[in-house]
């Protein structure tokens, strides 16, 4: 830095250091940040989980630091250094000076109050005195200027009414109200769909631009830094691997870690490449017709009430030839994870006709016996998919066992064939899913449903609840077992670069119909559909060739 | 990769290093209890319902008199020259017996009933649940008159009155924490592979509900002592010759107005203590068990 430049940074946070004495001796948390934070300046956070990114975070807002048996290290906020600050001086400063936005929309407001009334008692917690007309005034400017339509109208909303994006906007506007001068946001659009977070993002660049906010942006996605940051920090079990500005790291990482995180980011390739000369298509394992479910109809609170009826999926077709991947992408409400489900035969349809292997499945009523077993379902959460008091042992061996009835006796040791084949170690058998990492459970979950010997695997967004490297690993992993097995496989996505990566045809849904349908190629290098080139525009350019 | 050294979820047990939480004023008072009940025969001066150990003409003898069996009555003696002490040293055998055995019982019916009732959904839930309503709708004192005028009397009678009173409470708590394991994928993963429906009630819903039904369980204890000394004090109890603490009070109530206040008193005593021993033991366990009450 020359030494003209006299003026002190934003923020500085020098050598910060968080350590918790646990049970099991010292955790650091945090090690050696050091960062600066100029104004109207976006810094990104970048790492995976246990990064330690939240915690500098809630640090610099003040919400830690007490919790920590040790914490080392200065925050400077305008040359003023936190650490020595009483605790109401801190409480002054939140809002006033630091604001926060969560990932949670839906736990940030209250449901019981209006969002105006909510933005407005943060409004008159900051200016003491204010009248109620002039407090109404400024509440509609600041829905207003985080692009809600009819601001006036929406005041009196309830949070339930609004939209998650719209939800987001307020969050962002009472983080706003009291014109504070530097906004921590931690995953700001990791609940919202792609095109719902790309506004959000715009709106956030836009107040940085417009009204000198500095933000910093604490997130998992190398979209979201890409899309609006100036600066990025990558941050690795507490450490900083590298920072500088943000094309400097996309376009050129020093670090291999870096360079790994981005190599995972899936890409999306636009331009039609060499298609693959398509054989003629061999016969379909999966015929889907005009298959429809709605929800809420016919009972009690219908008969009472008006009867609102909503349909989850409208006459929606498709075919999955044998031995092939259908990718399945929408936003969420789009009745994506519906039609997942009655492939499963864990919902039921309410008409429209399911063929499987060739047989008419009865799809109305879940639980079909005579195809339990044919699809195998890959769930989005693997800490939720695997029985908490079960060993892996166990868990695959009961598959085996059941699934064993209908085919004759099975060799035990395709337990240890197929865990070698999923790149588990033998030692981990004996282990609870608890002592597992998401994506080692995520492995067993396949496994699990590769055991049980499916027509068709149903795979229900399997890597959106899992860190990028890890996600990449179990998308090839997946990618490699259909195709070596020849097995069939509907995945189901809302990320349309991971749906590239790994199927051959891709529909497109939205409000329980299909859009768009047809051979990847065509979905992503050709097709003129409105909604699926909207949903393409909506990732950063940066990871689209 | 970080390994926690947690056991599974749910039930969880407390580690080693956590055991002398167990060494608490209520535990041991409550372990002492069951060390004098299951003790008893060996420890009593006499048995008071042998005939043959029983001196009829030492009746209502006050606190500390000596006995001509050789003993001192240390706590008197009642109108049928029974030892007070040892009543209340059998009558604690009968009383934590019923409770116990009623409770767990109450506690395997109702945690079946309620996952059951949450796994199929649809009639069963609705007719399992109605009739949970219903019994909790009535009083439970009412509920247990009933069931012990129509059985009629009897150890295994009282034991099953107590089931009939108790399995609802159960049933109610597992049926909503089943429903919010059954929205779990990993009932899903269970359900599209051609399992018994039994083995995934029992092998994959029931024990990832349990925890909290452990929780209820040493409260439903304390209410079922103090519900069979009720009836037994109604004189609907337990037979005579297999008196509980309830029974031992309502034998001295009588004398209570010719001042012999002993013979009820006593056996009063050991009951309030062992409720409220009960209860304590409960709150401790329910602190330790359930996770959110821990976070707090």
């Amino acid at each position: 830095m020359s030494a003209s430049t006299t003026t002190t940074p934003l923020l500085e946070v020098r050598d910060l250091t968080l350590r918790h004495n646990g049970r099991g001796g010292q955790t650091t948390i945090v090690q050696n940040v050091s960062f600066t934070l100029g104004r109207g300046e976006v810094l990104g956070i970048i790492g995976e989980s246990g990064a330690g990114k939240s915690t500098i975070g809630n640090a610099v807002i003040g919400l830690v630091g007490k919790s920590f048996e040790q914490s080392f290290g200065t925050i400077r906020l305008d040359g003023v250094a936190l650490e020595t600050l009483s605790d109401r001086e801190r409480r002054k400063l939140r809002g006033k000076t630091i604001a926060s936005i969560f990932q949670d929309h839906t736990s940030s407001l209250d449901p019981l109050m209006t969002v105006g009334n909510q933005l407005g008692e943060t409004i008159s917690a900051i200016h003491p005195g204010l009248p109620r007309s002039e407090i109404r005034r400024r509440t509609i400017e600041l829905l207003g200027w985080v692009g809600i339509a009819d601001p006036a109208g929406r005041h009196d909303s309830y949070p339930h009414q609004l939209s998650g994006g719209q939800r987001q906007r307020v969050v962002i506007a009472i983080a706003l109200a009291g014109s504070p001068s530097i906004i921590v946001a931690d995953e700001p659009t990791s609940a919202l769909d792609a095109t719902v977070q790309k506004q959000i993002l715009d709106i956030l660049r836009n107040l940085v631009d417009t009204i000198g906010l500095s933000l910093i942006l604490i997130t998992h996605d190398m979209g979201v830094v890409a899309a609006i940051a100036d600066k990025v920090v990558v941050m690795k079990d507490g450490e900083i691997v590298e920072q500088d500005a943000t094309s400097t790291v996309l376009e050129n990482p020093k670090e291999l870690y870096t360079q790994q995180l981005l190599s995972a980011v899936p890409r999306l390739h636009l331009s039609p490449s060499a298609a693959h000369s398509q054989p003629e298509e061999p016969a379909p394992i999966l015929v889907v017709e005009n298959l429809s479910r709605s929800f809420g109809g016919g009972n009690i609170r219908g008969l009472l009430g008006k009867p609102s009826a909503k349909f989850a999926l409208k006459n929606v077709s498709l075919r999955v030839p044998r031995g092939s991947v259908l990718g399945i992408v929408g936003e969420s409400g789009s009745g994506k994870t519906t039609i997942g489900r009655i492939l499963a035969g864990l919902e039921k349809g309410d008409s429209g006709k399911v063929t499987l292997d060739g047989r008419a499945r009865d799809i109305s009523r879940s639980g079909d016996e005579g195809l339990l077993g044919h699809v195998q379902m890959i769930f989005q959460d693997p800490a939720l998919s695997l029985n908490p008091r079960m060993t892996v042992a166990e868990t695959l061996r009961e598959c085996l066992r059941f699934t064993a009835r209908k085919e004759g006796p099975r060799n035990p040791d395709e337990i240890t064939r197929m865990t070698d084949r999923m790149g588990l170690a033998r030692t981990l058998l004996s282990r609870y899913p608890h002592q597992l990492s998401g994506g080692q459970k995520q492995r067993v979950c396949i496994a699990r449903a590769l055991l049980a010997r499916p027509a068709l695997i149903v795979a229900d967004e399997p890597t959106s609840a899992l860190d990028v490297s890890v996600q990449a690993e179990i998308v090839s992993l997946l990618k490699q077992t259909v195709t070596e097995s020849g097995l069939s496989m509907v995945f189901i996505s809302h990320d349309l670069a991971i749906v590239q990566g790994i199927c051959d045809a891709v529909g497109i849904m939205k409000d329980g119909r299909m859009e768009d349908f047809g051979p990847s190629d065509f979905i992503f290098g050709r097709s003129e559909n409105a909604y699926t080139r909207r949903l393409i525009d909506a990732r950063p350019k940066i990871f689209t060739h | 990769m970080k390994i926690s050294t947690f056991k599974p979820t749910g039930f969880k047990m407390p580690d080693r290093a956590s055991y002398r939480q167990f060494l608490t004023m209520p535990n041991i008072v409550l372990a002492c209890y069951v060390a004098v009940a299951l003790a008893a025969p060996l420890i009593a001066h006499q048995n008071p319902y042998d005939p043959l150990q029983v001196y009829g003409w030492e009746a209502s003898l006050p606190p500390g008199t000596e006995g001509s069996g050789g003993f001192n009555y240390l706590l008197g003696t009642d109108g049928l020259g029974r030892d007070i002490a040892s009543s209340i040293m059998y009558g604690l055998r009968i009383s934590l017996l019923v409770s116990i055995v009623s409770a767990l019982a109450a506690a395997v019916i109702g945690l079946t009933a309620g996952v059951s009732a949450a796994y199929f959904g649809r009639w069963v839930d609705a007719l399992i649940m109605r009739v949970v309503d219903l019994q909790l709708s009535l009083p439970t004192m009412l509920v247990a008159l009933i069931a012990i005028v129509t059985l009629g009397p009897g150890i295994d009678r009282i034991i099953l009155a107590l089931i009939i009173v108790q399995w609802a409470t159960y049933a109610r708590v597992a049926r909503s924490v089943a429903l919010s394991e059954a929205g779990k994928s990993y009932i899903d993963a269970v359900r599209t592979m051609p399992l018994p429906r039994i083995r995934i009630i029992f092998r994959h819903l029931l024990p990832n509900s349990i925890a909290p039904a452990m929780t209820l369980l040493p409260i439903e204890i304390g209410h079922a002592v103090a519900l069979e000394a009720t009836l037994s004090f109604l004189g609907l109890g337990v037979p005579l010759d297999q008196p509980s603490l309830g029974s031992t009070v309502a034998n001295g109530f009588q004398y209570l107005m010719t001042g012999q206040y002993w013979i009820s008193l006593f056996p009063g005593f050991a009951l309030f203590g062992l409720i409220a021993t009960i209860n304590f033991v409960g709150e401790d366990m329910r602190r330790i068990w359930d996770p959110r009450s821990r976070s707090i």
